[in-house]
Formats: structure tokens, sequence, C-alpha cells
């Protein structure tokens, strides 16, 4: 049951990726480039929904979450190194499955790579986990958390803020 | 159009036939509901699952050496709620391009082609490159686009605000650095 609602979301996700151009090379380099915002505008929408939604179901006491712990600076190494690959590839590890399913040839040689990369993140962890959190490791901390308030009284303002902004920024629409 | 001519041959390009709003929208409400009924959205860590059992049907002793891997590919199965969420995408993905008559296959992405010719041995060993080190950063800062950006800010979670923030500067700097401006007249 659990198996088969797993798969029917991740139909739905793959399929929304694909009709709204996330899997498209083209568009993730055009808002990369900063020259066409559309898949910006898709992601600011997916978070304002999310931040309003998520925390709406905490409120009403049913939501499962599960927040990342942070630890510095592998964080931000971790997310620039990310990046890289986000900007060379044009894909990222759920796209790339969706572009590869549609014919892209190069998105088959993405996975193929994500995996010898997660592959040798594994075997190379018990050595980077000091590094990891040289810093330190703060858990999982959230900003409500550590404002000690209620998090739809941040996630509220916040998730309007960025309808209002997916809205506001400029895209080519569906064209 | 006439300064993006690689729009004017283009087979591979994919062209969005879902509005932006209606794509967010969709997407949030997935997050929504894997909340309320299992856990947020992540594709990330299904790499390394996928990975531990191969390993571990190719050589147990090897895989069981990485504690990583153990955690990650738990009884070494792919018969799990997370692994089946990611079987989805590319199935939902495919039934999409194809009902809505968008599946092309190709090799060089048309604005690749433009800037860096059409050999595609180049575009697939920096797609390669570029795909170990997305999946080293995700495993590195514990999660990807869905479970940090969609999943992860959505929760508030610093770790996530942080991860996002310095994927974009990596990412549009990368980009920039790939495709200057002077190579649009």
């Amino acid at each position: 049951m659990n198996l088969l609602l797993g798969f029917l979301l991740g139909a739905a996700f793959g399929a929304i990726l694909q009709l709204s151009g996330a899997s498209s090379y083209t568009k993730i380099l055009e808002t990369l480039r900063l020259k066409d915002l559309t898949i910006m505008k898709v992601i600011m929408t997916a978070i304002g929904v999310g931040l309003i939604g998520v925390h709406g179901l905490d409120v009403l006491g049913v939501a499962h979450l599960k927040v990342k712990d942070l630890y510095l600076p592998g964080i931000v190494i971790a997310g620039l190194i990310f990046g890289m690959g986000f900007a060379l590839t044009g894909y990222c590890p759920g796209t790339a499955l969706a572009a590869a399913a549609e014919g892209k040839l190069d998105a088959w040689v993405t996975i193929v790579g994500g995996l010898f990369g997660a592959l040798t993140f594994a075997f190379l962890f018990p050595n980077l986990e000091s590094f990891l959190a040289s810093f330190g490791g703060f858990g999982p901390v959230t900003i409500h958390g550590s404002f000690g308030v209620n998090g739809l009284l941040i996630a509220l303002p916040l998730g309007v803020l960025c309808l209002w902004g997916a809205a506001k920024l400029p895209g080519s629409g569906t064209t | 159009m006439t300064n993006e001519p690689w729009k004017l041959n283009d087979t591979g390009y994919a062209v969005p036939v879902m509005p932006w709003w209606a794509g967010g929208l969709g997407i949030g409400i997935v997050l929504l509901i894997a909340v309320a009924l299992v856990q947020p959205i992540g594709v990330s860590t299904q790499y390394v699952v996928l990975d531990g059992v191969l390993l571990h049907a190719l050589s147990p002793d090897l895989a069981d050496d990485s504690p990583y891997l153990k955690e990650a590919s738990k009884g070494w199965t792919l018969a799990t709620y997370e692994f089946f969420f990611v079987v989805g995408i590319p199935i939902g993905a495919f039934l999409a391009a194809a009902i809505t008559k968008r599946f092309s296959t190709r090799v060089v992405p048309p604005l690749w082609a433009y800037r860096f010719g059409q050999a595609p041995g180049k575009r697939l060993a920096w797609s390669f490159i570029g795909g170990f080190l997305l999946l080293f950063g995700a495993r590195f800062g514990g999660g990807c686009t869905s479970g940090h950006m969609i999943s992860g800010v959505s929760q508030l979670a610093v770790s996530s605000f942080i991860f996002s923030a310095a994927l974009f500067a990596s990412a549009i700097v990368t980009a920039r650095w790939l495709y200057p401006e002077q190579v649009k007249q």
C-alpha cells in the first residue's frame, strides 16, 4: 500500500516536472543564466504552497516533518558542489530521471555519473565525517524554532511573499 | 527569436505545456500529500540505496564495508516507499511526454551544441562529471533540490536555506562561465 502510494506520488511529481519544463536542459540553463525565470517561478510557487501548507498541517497535528541537520561549513561546500553539477548537466537528481525517461541521453549519463558520485561519497564518508561538522553541527535547526515561535507565524507571510515573488518575476509563461 | 538561434531547429527543447503556477501548485500539493501521509519528499538518498543494493549483489563484503551504504540501504532492499517514489518519477515523466507528444531523443542539447558543438562525447563527458558532482554534493549536504529546496525550505530548515543559497550562487556563476554574455550577440 505504501509502495503504491510512493509510486503514485512519484509519478505525479515526475509528470509535473516534465509538463512544466523543469526537466528541460534549455529551461534550466535559461533560468540559471537569468534569461528566462520560468523554472524559478515554478520553484517559488512550490515553496510558497509548501511553506503555508506544511505549517498548516503541522498546526492541525497531521504533518510528518523531517528537518535536515545544519553543519558548517559542510552544507555551504555541499551546495557549491551541487550547483556546479546542476549547471553542467542542466538537471538535478530528480529531473535527470524525468529527462532520461523522455529520451534525453545526456540525462542517462548524468544518472550514471550520479550513481558513481554517491558511491564515492559513501566510501569517503568515514573520512569526511569529522570535517563535515568542523565548525559545528547544530542539529535540525529551524528558523521558527530558533525564535521560539509557531512555524505558521513565519511560514504564512514568507509563503505569501514567495507566491507574490513568483508572480512578479519575469518569465516566458508557457511559450 | 533571432538572438536565440538554438531554438529555431530545436527538436530537443521540451516546451512546457503547463503554466508555471500550475507546475508549482502541483509540486506543492505532492509535497503536502507526502507530508500528511508519510514524510517530506526526497530523491538523492535513493541513488545511494541503489548503489548499495547493486554493490551488495555484486560483492556483499565490499558493501558491508561502508557504514554509510549499510545505513542508507537498510536490509539491501528496493521495496520501500522512498524508492518507489523515485521509480515513479521517470514513469510519470514518460507518460506525460508521450501523452502530450513531446517525447524526443537527443544527445546534445541545442543550446549546448550552439556553444560547444555537436560532438556527443564532449557533452556526455561533462554530463558524467556534472552528475558525479551533483550527487556527491547532494549526499554531502544531505539532500537535493527536492529534499532541501522544496521540502527543507518549506519546513523553515536553516540548513536548507543555506544549501539552496549556495546552490544557486554556484549554479549561476557556473552557467555564466559556460555561457558568457558575448556568445549571445
